[in-house]
């Protein structure tokens, strides 16, 4: 499996480190529901066939955390951006007043 | 009381040189090196600075620029290290901190890298047995930057000329590995 790097262009496998599901975001550890908020996140993974979102760490490389969208079927990488992007984009749409 | 003068010992102790002309290695222990990590929000100051000490863009991709005796390789995201000859005892930490105050980092990288020289007509063919980037001319050109690995060894490619000549630079407590694989790889190019 070849990831096309946003910074570094594409390189193989052997220079990413896999950090996990992406499409789950931590919970907040203060919150009354904190215990059964943090058991689905830890625990209550979904399997699905087709596109995967995974975080991957181009530790041998620009040090850069990639969110890569990847069909578990194919292999086929439909998109690959750098997660704080991600996040940011993410913690923007969840301020309130925010129109997304 | 005697006049002591220090001078730093190379990391690449186990050295050698490779017989022959298809492919020379250097040590280059003569460089004074400076890592910029700009800081949260401050990359158009820190890109505005270089532009009016410098004179030149820094890269926003894998590239490396130099102005004024001084290189500056694009190191990742919003980072860069700059590269220079450390003659007239030059210290790029001591000429960059100033120029920085608020907007970037300034580390100096002097003793925490080691980098090596390898040029000549077959360096590419040395170098694809352990880089596994594509350095064919038409992917990898004189100016380019990597960050990738050699031998498992986490390095910085950057090609200098046409020649071509590459340097590597990798953290100092690995230079002799790299230097034990490098000197395998030159093996079969040398007479």
């Amino acid at each position: 499996m070849r990831i096309q790097c946003p910074c570094c262009g594409e390189r193989s496998l052997d220079e990413f480190t896999y950090y996990g599901d992406a499409s789950v975001t931590r919970p907040n550890a203060f919150a009354p529901t904190a215990m059964s908020d943090y058991h689905a996140y830890v625990y209550q993974r979904d399997n699905r066939d087709g596109d995967h979102r995974e975080l991957w760490y181009h530790a041998a490389g620009c040090h850069a955390c990639l969110v890569v969208t990847r069909n578990v079927r194919s292999h086929i990488i439909s998109d690959v951006r750098i997660a704080r992007e991600v996040a940011r984009e993410r913690d923007a749409a969840a301020l309130p007043g925010s129109t997304s | 009381m005697a006049n002591t003068q220090w001078v730093a010992a190379s990391a690449f102790v186990e050295w050698r040189d490779i017989p022959g002309s298809s492919v020379s290695v250097t040590r280059r222990d003569d460089l004074t090196m400076a890592n910029l990590g700009v800081f949260e929000g401050q990359s158009d100051k820190v890109l505005e600075v270089i532009r009016s000490a410098y004179g030149i863009d820094l890269p926003r991709t894998p590239k490396i620029v130099t102005a004024r005796g001084t290189s500056f390789l694009w190191y990742g995201p919003n980072q860069w290290l700059a590269v220079a000859a450390r003659e007239q005892n030059r210290d790029l930490e001591l000429e960059l901190e100033p120029l920085f105050s608020g907007v970037a980092s300034i580390v100096d990288q002097t003793d925490a890298r080691a980098v090596v020289e390898i040029s000549g007509h077959r360096a590419r063919d040395v170098l694809a047995k352990g880089v596994p980037i594509d350095l064919h001319p038409s992917a990898f050109k004189t100016g380019d930057v990597a960050i990738t690995h050699a031998s498992h060894i986490g390095i910085v490619i950057c090609q200098m000329d046409d020649n071509p000549t590459y340097q590597i630079s990798m953290f100092r407590s690995f230079a002799d590995s790299f230097a034990e694989w490098l000197f395998h790889s030159c093996e079969e190019f040398s007479n």
